[in-house]
């Protein structure tokens, strides 16, 4: 059905050009290119822009049940706003999310960097490594939070036995139903998701640095410390900025596995945003509310996102 | 002398720390084919072993062969891996050609606006996709699923597919034009045949999402018949959760596409990955 765009014949369509006016064809040149982006232009105009305007509009009415089968929605202004703000829980989300992401992308990106500076060297192997760690990357993320869940079991879980037989616990953590260490279980997972992702873009940036700049060091009587100081920290900076920035939107979004490992629990302890804004909106459906979440946590990321364009703007000036 | 032996001291250092570290990064993926395997009570002993004991393929066997529910989500995950993945396909080719290669006005701000909607959150499509498409009647159906996940594939596999157009060489084209072939012409038969990795590596990967995506199936299908296996994993974690090993070997299932691709298809991905997420 919506299969059949690009599958036109091309017989038909080159035989009746070739006999056009010379004109006309040439206004099928200028024209033409148009056609190609119609197809995909049209799917993300009634698929995606439509949605998002939508959900826009949403926030700013009561929709629920009731006002959706009658077809009457009522404009209720920033009320959605006012309910979701007064809301302690969503206070404790948008807390959570924060704090959430900045764990992640603290040792993502540090364990990913210093990976990446290994994996930069030519050892025996090390394509078989640097293949090996995305992995984790592609792995349906319901599987890396199951099979996350069942590491970090307190009973069972292999991870409290390796702390324990290595002598820094005593006695097994809870980790996903004790409210104070819940956060820090889910955030171990999300690290894991997110080393190769970090390792392999900051990677590709390490490569990206000349190697004579290292040579030139090494004439110069540099140090192994020194040049990492001198040359690699200065000219990874974008290649940093680029990868927090994508990490940033990443983690924010992050709902499969949190859902997964704890669903926003133990006593909302794990609930970031996305999970507050989906409990709103499919669990009590206040889909007008749920909305507001939305529309906040997109604000959000787009201050992130002028803030990484001013640093990148700045740095590119330097 | 001793500088050459200091050196390959350093590389035999540095190789088995690399190992170490790979090896600790693939553990958890280990894990859980090894926990598959075990029995109840060598999966709960006080001591984890390393490798099971005694095979056990229960769980396999009760939860593919006996229980025929699991071949539902199967199928329902692959007929919504390979829609997204045609779908996808189809709406990226034309529309990345077009932004690599043919001459259009304001091609930068479609290339930043592909940029910028995927970074739009998931939940924000989730909610109002599912009242657009309860008002058509379109709940619990597998198309409305592969097209909510197309609108995240789709520009994601446009940016990754462009550099694929740009490194043909422009003479084709040119050669193909005053032949008297269309830009459509052109395109179908000269150009797709010769990006061919690029649309494999895009067909892999989003075949990947597809079967993976979570959150476009919870908020869209209600009826179990319909549930892909993402869904019915996490069934088995509500309904059965003490029941660890039928959760794990349905685990090792779910991830056995990505194992295979990562087996048979490596240089496809890794290299896709990272052009897709640095595209300027």
């Amino acid at each position: 059905m919506l299969l059949s765009t690009t599958a036109i014949p091309p017989t038909e369509v080159s035989k009746p050009s070739t006999a056009l006016h010379p004109k006309r064809r040439r206004l099928g040149r200028t024209l033409g290119p148009y056609l190609f982006l119609l197809p995909a232009t049209l799917f993300l105009a009634v698929f995606l822009l439509y949605p998002i305007c939508t959900m826009l509009l949403f926030s700013f009415e009561q929709v629920n049940i009731g006002t959706l089968l009658t077809g009457n929605i009522p404009f209720v202004g920033f009320d959605n706003y006012r309910t979701i703000l007064s809301d302690a829980t969503f206070r404790s989300s948008l807390g959570v999310s924060l704090l959430f992401t900045l764990a992640c992308l603290v040792f993502q990106f540090c364990i990913g960097f210093l990976l990446a500076l290994l994996f930069n060297r030519p050892l025996p192997l090390v394509g078989v490594m640097r293949g090996s760690v995305m992995i984790a990357w592609m792995l349906p993320i319901v599987v890396s939070g199951t099979i996350f869940k069942w590491m970090l079991q307190s009973d069972a879980g292999i991870i409290n036995y390796a702390l324990q037989s290595i002598g820094l616990i005593h006695s097994p953590i809870q980790w996903l139903s004790d409210p104070k260490v819940a956060l820090w279980g889910v955030i171990i997972a999300n690290i894991w998701i997110g080393i190769p992702f970090n390792m392999s873009l900051l990677l590709a940036g390490l490569q990206g640095i000349s190697a004579a700049l290292y040579e030139a060091a090494v004439v110069d009587g540099a140090n192994g410390i020194n040049r990492f100081f001198r040359i690699t920290l200065p000219l990874m900076r974008s290649t940093s900025l680029t990868v927090l920035m994508l990490g940033f939107i990443y983690t924010l979004n992050v709902f499969d596995l949190i859902y997964v490992m704890t669903g926003g629990g133990p006593v909302n302890a794990t609930e970031v945003m996305p999970l507050y804004a989906y409990r709103i909106a499919f669990g009590e459906f206040d889909l007008g509310s749920g909305s507001a979440v939305a529309t906040l946590m997109f604000l959000l990321l787009l201050v992130v996102s002028a803030l990484y364009l001013f640093l990148i703007r700045r740095e590119e000036a330097s | 002398m001793a500088i050459v032996v200091r050196r390959s001291w350093r590389i035999a250092l540095l190789t088995v720390l690399g190992v170490l570290c790979t090896l600790l990064l693939i553990f958890p993926l280990y894990w859980v084919v090894i926990s598959s395997l075990k029995n109840t009570t060598e999966l709960f002993s006080s001591t984890p072993t390393l490798f099971p004991l005694q095979i056990d393929w229960t769980p396999y066997i009760a939860n593919f062969v006996q229980n025929q529910d699991m071949e539902h989500y199967i199928g329902n995950s692959l007929q919504i891996a390979v829609g997204t993945m045609l779908l996808t396909l189809v709406l990226a080719a034309p529309v990345s050609y077009a932004l690599a290669r043919l001459p259009i006005k304001g091609k930068n701000g479609y290339l930043l606006a592909l940029l910028v909607v995927q970074m739009f959150p998931s939940i924000m499509l989730a909610l109002p996709l599912f009242v657009m498409f309860s008002q058509l009647g379109f709940i619990n159906s597998l198309p409305a699923v592969v097209l909510a996940i197309t609108t995240r594939t789709l520009p994601f596999a446009a940016l990754i597919l462009r550099p694929f157009f740009l490194s043909l060489p422009r003479e084709l084209e040119d050669a193909a034009a005053i032949d008297g072939c269309t830009q459509w012409g052109t395109f179908y038969r000269i150009i797709l045949p010769l990006a061919r990795p690029g649309l494999i590596t895009v067909a892999v990967l989003t075949f990947l999402m597809g079967w993976s995506d979570f959150l476009f199936p919870l908020s869209l299908i209600s009826d179990d018949a319909k549930r892909p296996l993402t869904l019915g994993l996490y069934k088995f974690i509500g309904e059965y959760g003490t029941r660890w090993n039928d959760l794990m070997a349905v685990s090792v299932v779910s991830a056995l596409p990505v194992i295979l691709v990562f087996i048979f298809a490596q240089k496809y991905i890794t290299s896709g990955l990272v052009a897709g997420a640095v595209k300027e």
